[in-house]
């Protein structure tokens, strides 16, 4: 890879070569900026019996190129570079999840303390966690042993023990691993990665522990002291080892190796990148979900501190069973506001399982797979919310007046009323009919107080802009802002509870275009016109204990910027809680249904 | 008050040297009887016919008792004056009789009136006490008129005493409470208990120790096995136990009492075994220091700078030496966790620990861990008292205060008076 100058670029070409399709996208530097110009996307050709990601890629890159009128591919195949007159690009970019993605397996000494930040530092890096050894899991050392004798994972991560800390249970961890041999996903020669980002007094114990067979890497501790966290040196050998090893027994992958101009990430670690270089880069909290077939990411980046989450067991198609199962079904129809044969839903949730590209024929099933990932979404932010924690384990500074307030170490740090941004991807929510579905998914599943912006992703750019941070952040912020985000509106939500039709708060929105005024009482919702590219004032006062950001009461003045859908006002108090009754519950739904005109077609045809 | 005063010229009256004057007609048909609502047998009522000159001469009655017999053996009567009631009054009710008395108190009491050597060789060590009444009028100069006397009767107890309703309806509704939630904890049904910050701090402590590779120090307190507080420490120290079993953690316990070092060995090696860890219990490190309270504090606090644990408990009855211990656990950068009832202790752990099992909370703890029906049943009947309790001193203070600014304002006021004989029968009848 080559060194290169971002004043040179002028087109940049982006691949994601996903498990089912590889896409590709075009950068071009024009008048306004850099823009997303041309997109296209192929099959993914990692399986037998082509077993090679590069024919994806350049089918891809062929459709790109033909649909930008650029040759973009020599005859050979290659990616033309640099870009000179009318063909080729500057930059070529690559992430993957091909093959399941990064399958690691972590191990600490205590699972709330430094197995947890194994965790984090792997999820971190873009890794799905397969499973989590520690010397506190309740296991017995032979179930620990069968179960990673069971795993094939991609790599391994050991940590364990502060600086100066405990030496003994972290080696007691090694010498579950090393008599276990865990087998890798990918070829017979290919040694297991093992890092060791644990206590810097055990590492030559560990050494000791491990033959030949594995690829033992020693990293920085990742928790020198259990009152730090040091997750950086480990999530670079992370993404070291996964070019080094994983990707370079991927079939194809060497080859792509060769072509691109940075390394290529995991999808999930190119995704966090963005959001982080986001959050960073205007100073905002924020939250990004990406909601698939089998699994939900969510990330999300609050006071600079980047926590991701993946929820193996919730989505729409291979694990909407689950997600039924999990929930119930009568908490998904709490969102829909018809009465459904339960029967006919069961067969429909199975239906999707065992069809997974199947869509929506009609506009009740729409209703419904929508209820389905309402609770998807709000499962996983749930789980997202317990894991992304304060560290534990950390000694408090106490006065006398926390007498009667003594709070626990590990609190979550995501704050719905901080939440500036909320960003979703992902099928059910990229491709819904209507913004203000996707919208209303959103703010359903996330609950978000005060003044939040929402956005989703239009074509799942977002991992390859976050590799294109890396290297260009200009263009990445560039393309992000302009066309990687759809922004649908700001949500303004009242947090706190009352009975309905009690004033919940005040509003005044004035701006170019805009100058509404009125009052919202609980229970209600309301949409206010405010395209795209507008922006207004809202000044709003709450009720008694109602909070819109100032604190239980007390006004506040905020610019609030537009969007497709527009500006949705929300006084259906927080915590949201649906009414119990199921007739009440379906008259609410109905009239917040109607509010949004989530979906004209049933209205249309009621009125028939 | 006044009642007495008036009580006081009528005595005084009738015992000086009365000029001629007419004497009154005496109260008729005077019968005892045992007191007509349930009591406790102290009680006897007395109903007269009114003197013939009752509107005219008579004053008020004079209301007298006296002993009449222990048992079977007849004493001399020797009247005392019970009280005296404004004429026009036909009955009255004399309280605070006895029903039995010990031969000591008549030998104390009695022995000119008695014949002890008779009452003794009857072996019994409590006579039966009959009275008679005698009731005069008194005129308005203070002449008296012939007395009417009763026949002697002895007051009985009722099974119940109605004096005490009040404080059955408060007895059940406690106990009820207690049963109920019992029940409810049997039956099944979760009871929310809320999270005591100080317990789940535990696996956090053990396991920073763990990872830190340090030990964790468990003191119980400085007292005995008989202090409630001690024993509640001891089953803190079970949970703690059986998490650094499960940690594989190192636990010290030293203890300034023999007694408390037999009991934790017990305790912690039953948590070890309960863990599944039996092997790792060393029973070394639980041992006696010394009984001296500064003796034991200056070990304790030596091998903290010493060793350094990285995780102290404080669980029991502690004195002067609570912030040494918690002040120098702070300085080590330990996770401290203390409980203790010890109201003038509470202020130092709270500031120098990290987590502080405030008085009863501490005792609550051990519902807390166990998850017993009896015991969350109990600390939930226990809630519901308090809560009536609570309810009960604040309906009072709003009350006497209201009363207070009424009657403040507008003296004779029917509503403040009424205020405040809700607030005296409350005192008074409720609450006694």
């Amino acid at each position: 890879m080559t060194t290169i100058d971002p004043d040179t670029v002028d087109v940049i070409l982006a691949t994601d070569c996903g498990s089912t399709t590889t896409k590709a996208i075009l950068i071009r530097k024009t008048d306004q900026g850099y823009r997303q110009t041309h997109r296209g996307e192929a099959p993914s050709t990692v399986e037998a019996p082509f077993a090679d990601v590069t024919m994806g890629v350049v089918n891809a890159v062929t459709e790109v190129s033909e649909l930008a009128g650029r040759r973009l591919l020599d005859k050979h195949g290659k990616i033309i570079q640099p870009a000179r007159g009318g063909k080729g690009c500057d930059l070529y970019i690559s992430t993957s999840s091909a093959g399941g993605g990064l399958q690691m397996l972590v191990a600490g000494v205590v699972r709330q303390m430094t197995a947890e930040s194994a965790k984090r530092a792997a999820l971190g890096a873009g890794a799905i966690v397969m499973d989590v050894i520690a010397s506190n899991d309740k296991r017995r050392p032979h179930a620990q042993i069968q179960r990673i004798r069971e795993l094939r994972p991609d790599m391994i991560l050991i940590s364990g023990g502060t600086d100066g800390g405990t030496t003994t249970h972290v080696v007691q961890i090694a010498e579950l691993i090393a008599p276990a041999k865990p087998q890798p996903r990918f070829g017979r020669d290919y040694r297991m990665p093992i890092i060791f980002a644990g206590n810097t007094n055990a590492a030559p114990l560990i050494q000791n522990v491990f033959d030949d067979s594995v690829d033992l890497s020693i990293v920085a501790n990742l928790r020198p002291v259990l009152e730090r966290e040091n997750l950086g040196p480990a999530r670079d050998e992370i993404h070291n080892l996964f070019l080094e090893h994983v990707m370079a027994h991927a079939p194809g992958y060497d080859k792509l190796m060769e072509w691109v101009d940075a390394p290529i990430m995991p999808t999930p670690a190119a995704v966090g990148n963005i959001l982080q270089t986001i959050a960073q880069e205007q100073g905002i909290n924020a939250v990004g979900v990406d909601i698939g077939g089998a699994t939900t990411d969510v990330f999300s980046v609050f006071d600079g501190t980047f926590n991701r989450t993946v929820s193996a067991n919730l989505g729409m198609s291979y694990s909407i069973s689950n997600v039924c199962a999990e929930a119930t079904l009568p908490k998904i129809l709490r969102w829909v506001h018809f009465e459904m044969d339960e029967r006919e839903l069961r067969n429909r949730v199975k239906n999707k399982m065992i069809r997974p590209t199947t869509i929506p024929q009609t506009v009740e099933a729409l209703i419904f797979e929508q209820a389905v990932a309402r609770e998807a979404l709000r499962l996983a932010y749930g789980q997202h919310k317990e894991f992304a924690t304060t560290l534990k384990g950390i000694q408090q500074q106490r006065t006398v007046g926390d007498t009667f307030s003594q709070e626990l170490g590990g609190q979550t740090i995501v704050d719905n009323m901080a939440l500036d941004l909320l960003v979703g991807s992902g099928g059910v929510l990229s491709h819904a009919p209507r913004m203000h579905q996707t919208a209303m998914m959103l703010i359903d599943a996330f609950a978000p107080e005060g003044v939040t912006r929402l956005a989703k992703d239009s074509i799942f750019m977002m991992p390859h802009l976050g590799v294109l941070a890396q290297v260009h952040p200009k263009a990445a912020m560039e393309v992000f802002q302009r066309d990687c985000l759809i922004y649908l509106g700001t949500c303004v939500a009242a947090k706190g509870t009352g009975k309905p039709g009690r004033p919940c708060f005040e509003y005044a929105v004035k701006g170019p275009g805009i100058d509404e005024r009125g009052e919202m009482t609980f229970g209600e919702l309301k949409l206010l016109e405010l395209g795209p590219g507008q922006t207004a004032t809202i000044t709003a006062d709450p009720a008694r204990g109602v909070n819109l950001g100032a604190g239980a009461g007390r006004r506040i003045v905020q610019r609030v910027e537009g969007g497709t859908v527009g500006l949705i006002l929300d006084a259906r108090g927080r915590p949201l809680q649906l009414p119990e009754d199921r007739d009440a519950c379906r008259r609410a739904i109905e009239q917040w249904t109607s509010s949004l005109d989530l979906y004209p077609q049933l209205a249309t045809a009621v009125a028939s | 008050m006044k009642l007495h005063l008036f009580a006081l010229s009528v005595v005084f009256t009738s015992l000086g040297d009365a000029p001629a004057t007419a004497t009154p007609a005496p109260a008729s048909n005077l019968i005892a009887q045992d007191h007509r609502k349930w009591d406790d047998g102290t009680r006897i009522d007395l109903a007269w016919d009114l003197s013939a000159d009752d509107e005219t001469l008579v004053a008020a009655y004079r209301i007298s008792k006296a002993l009449a017999r222990f048992g079977d053996f007849q004493v001399p009567l020797k009247f005392e004056l019970v009280e005296i009631v404004k004429a026009g009054t036909g009955e009255y009710t004399v309280a605070d009789l006895a029903r039995k008395i010990r031969l000591e108190n008549i030998k104390t009491k009695y022995a000119d009136i008695v014949d002890i050597e008779s009452l003794e060789a009857t072996n019994q060590k409590t006579f039966p006490v009959a009275y008679v009444f005698q009731i005069v009028a008194v005129g308005r100069d203070g002449a008296t008129s012939a007395a009417a006397t009763t026949p002697p009767i002895t007051p009985t107890m009722e099974w119940f005493d109605g004096g005490r309703f009040w404080f059955l309806i408060i007895v059940v509704i406690f106990c009820g409470a207690v049963i109920f939630f019992i029940q409810l904890a049997r039956g099944g049904r979760p009871l929310k208990v809320r999270k005591i910050a100080g317990l789940e701090a535990i696996d956090e402590a053990v396991g920073r120790a763990t990872e830190m590779g340090r030990s964790c120090l468990y003191i119980p307190g400085i007292l005995d096995m008989n202090d409630i507080q001690t024993i509640a420490g001891i089953n803190i120290l079970a949970r703690v136990a059986k998490t650094a079993a499960s940690y594989d953690a190192k636990l010290e316990v030293p203890t300034s009492r023999s007694l408390v070092m037999a009991t934790a060995r017990e305790t912690v090696q039953g948590a070890f075994l309960a863990a599944g860890h039996p092997d790792a219990y060393r029973k070394d490190l639980i041992y006696y220091v010394t009984d001296e309270q500064f003796g034991y504090v200056a070990y304790v606090q030596g091998m903290m700078v010493r060793e350094k644990p990285a995780a102290c408990f404080y669980m029991g009855a502690f004195f002067a030496e609570s912030l040494i211990l918690a002040e120098t656990g702070n300085s080590i950068g330990a996770i401290q966790v203390a409980g203790t009832a010890m109201p003038a202790q509470l202020p130092f752990f709270v500031a120098a620990c990290d987590y502080t099992l405030i008085g009863e909370e501490f005792f609550a703890a051990s519902a807390y861990l166990s998850g017993s029906a009896e015991e969350l049943g109990s600390l939930k009947g226990q809630d519901v008292g308090k809560i009536i309790v609570g309810l009960g001193i604040i309906i009072g203070v709003i009350m006497l205060s209201a009363a207070s600014v009424i009657l403040d304002g507008s003296p004779g006021s029917p509503f403040g008076t009424a205020l405040l004989n809700a607030v005296e029968y409350l005192k008074q009848v409720i609450l006694t």
